[in-house]
């Protein structure tokens, strides 16, 4: 179990310190809360042979972490930049057999992920049965025979990662992630089910005594967490609830990079290894897009919570000093 | 013939008619979630909005929601709880309509949404994005709606890969028994509508889309398509029902 202490360090410092080569990666967010910045800086680090654990993901993150040559193996449901209708590095890496891809459903997955978390080897799923993805996925899927029912029943393996990587809305200092608005779909589960821990990239760092005025946020308690990183747009292009919505331009700007071998070289090289840090791409975006491509991405708000809660507690110490109840049925 | 509307459109209007009122719905990333959002706005008002990111509403969403853990879809939602909490309402069978699109579509009702080439074979394999949730939705949703845009190469003999296993035999397995997906029950194109008989769980055209005759139909088909003899046309969507889907998605992301 982690001690109590600061974990907040840089990006750099954590992808180094608590990502190996070869690690099984549970891989955050969904079709927003891609962990954007923690992507670029595998890239940088040249990290390889990671196998990726996800249920879904979007915005392009995982084909530019494929791209680079970083990913041996990915299990999952559904890759894609939607904004270019296209996973592009990826379907060029599984041609040239340089990615093992392991299909299931994304039930699947997230029943994998839930084993993960539980500590159990294996969970019966429903769906896969019957799909091609239980012919090529052996490694994820089986069918069995329901020991009560006599029925075959697929099971999926649960997914325990080495490391787990997510971008949240705020973490406090000591490791607590805070997510509103969906509990991350899926982080909840990988992160816990995750052996070493976490890497965690939040919008705004806050002090523990904020986030245990409403635990009820915490999707990850602290001592999960491996590393808390403050990064501001850390999800950009995708979105973040509540910050930011998805750049749809840059999505699509980046989806054209991706989609040539030729290409995506030149993107790597002046988004991701010719930036130092994900305020140096950021700062690159401003120069290049304007200020005012990130104010486009600025989220309608006012959607606050309207309901009043108190935590508040009953203390014990009233009932000292008070007698027993009794009547006359009890005494007689 | 002169059209107001684009097929697509027709496509969407059709296929939320499916939706009856007070249902529980899944949807999906695209037009799905065009799908679902015009069918609140229309006949279906006390619907139930499900997607895999979590969201469970009984009111639209503020504003268009692109993706499946669109913040849009959290605003005002009546719950929030991630894809375990909603897909395990699924597999609970507690959904009564899931919708789910695709690359390719057989004669059989196999929907391929994984890639096209020979999987065995890397180098001739294009990738798509995968099931995602569309096996969970066919294996578990009471009625199942594939939405597809019509050609000859994605209304195939054979699809390349089966990602969700149509309603006929598939890999070994009888679909629709036990824990065995069932597949869609009705497909609706950019053509026609189509439904599954019975007998020969074969797909077979229940109606076309107004000012397509069914020899075009058949020409985007690369396999020999039945035709019910109960043929009907697709209603031509009123203007009203044309102005309440355009105002869902103004800039046109999902419907140009």
């Amino acid at each position: 179990m982690a001690a109590v202490k600061n974990k907040t360090m840089a990006l750099k410092e954590a992808v180094a310190t608590f990502v190996n080569d070869g690690d099984t990666v549970y891989y955050g967010g969904f079709q927003i809360m891609v962990p954007m910045a923690i992507t670029h800086e595998l890239i940088r680090q040249k990290k390889r042979g990671l196998k990726i654990l996800n249920a879904s993901t979007d915005a392009g993150g995982l084909d530019l972490l494929v791209g680079a040559g970083c990913v041996a193996e990915m299990h999952l449901a559904w890759a894609m930049n939607w904004y270019v209708k296209a996973p592009y590095a990826i379907r060029r890496a599984f041609q040239a057999g340089r990615v093992k891809r392991h299909d299931l459903s994304n039930f699947g997955a997230t029943s994998a992920l839930l084993a993960g978390y539980l500590g159990i080897p294996f969970i019966p799923v429903r769906g896969n049965i019957g799909s091609d993805m239980i012919k090529h996925n052996p490694r994820d899927l089986k069918v069995m025979e329901d020991p009560f029912s006599g029925e075959p029943i697929p099971v999926v393996r649960a997914w325990r990662a080495d490391v787990a990587v997510i971008h949240a809305q705020r973490a406090d200092w000591l490791g607590n992630v805070v997510a509103w608005g969906t509990r991350g779909v899926t982080d909840e589960l990988g992160c816990m089910a995750a052996k070493r821990g976490v890497i965690v990239t939040a919008e705004e760092i806050v002090d523990p005594e904020a986030v245990r005025s409403d635990p009820d946020r915490t999707v990850v308690p602290y001592f999960k967490t491996l590393a808390v990183v403050h990064c501001p747009w850390g999800a950009h292009p995708s979105a973040c609830r509540g910050y930011y919505g998805v750049d749809i331009r840059f999505c699509q700007y980046q989806g054209k990079y991706e989609r040539s071998e030729h290409l995506l070289p030149i993107f790597l090289e002046q988004w991701v290894y010719g930036c130092e840090d994900h305020e140096a791409y950021i700062r690159k975006y401003i120069e290049k897009f304007g200020k005012e491509g990130l104010e486009r991405l600025r989220p309608v708000l006012g959607f606050k919570p309207k309901m009043d809660v108190d935590y508040g507690y009953h203390d014990p110490a009233v009932w000292k000093g008070v007698p027993q109840y009794t009547d006359e049925n009890i005494k007689a | 013939m002169f059209r107001n509307y684009k097929l697509h459109e027709l496509m969407v209007v059709r296929c939320a008619k499916e939706i009856r009122d007070g249902e529980v719905v899944f949807a999906g990333v695209g037009l799905p979630l065009i799908t679902v959002s015009f069918a609140m706005a229309t006949h279906a008002p006390n619907m139930i909005l499900l997607t895999e990111g979590g969201s469970i509403r009984a009111t639209a969403p503020p504003g268009l929601a692109i993706t499946v853990d669109d913040p849009a879809l959290f605003c005002n939602g009546d719950a929030a709880s991630g894809m375990l909490s909603t897909m395990a309402a699924l597999q609970r069978g507690e959904v009564d309509v899931a919708f789910i699109g695709g690359a390719q579509i057989d004669r059989y009702g196999n929907v391929n949404s994984t890639g096209v080439g020979n999987w065995d074979e890397a180098d001739t394999f294009t990738y798509f994005a995968g099931s995602g949730g569309a096996n969970d939705m066919a294996a578990s949703a009471k009625r199942v709606l594939a939405m597809m845009p019509q050609d000859p190469k994605k209304f195939v003999e054979r699809v390349d890969y089966v990602t969700t296993p149509g309603p006929g035999k598939v890999n070994g397995f009888q679909t629709g028994k036990g824990w065995i997906p069932g597949g869609p029950t009705m497909v609706v194109s950019t053509m026609g509508v189509y439904k599954f008989d019975d007998n020969t769980r074969e797909i077979y055209l229940a109606e076309y889309f107004p000012g397509l005759p069914v020899e075009r139909i058949r020409a985007n088909c690369s396999f020999d398509l039945k035709i019910s003899p109960d043929l009907k046309q697709t209603p031509i969507p009123s203007e009203e029902e044309l102005t309440t889907l355009r105002s869902i998605d103004p800039t046109g992301f999902y419907l140009d």
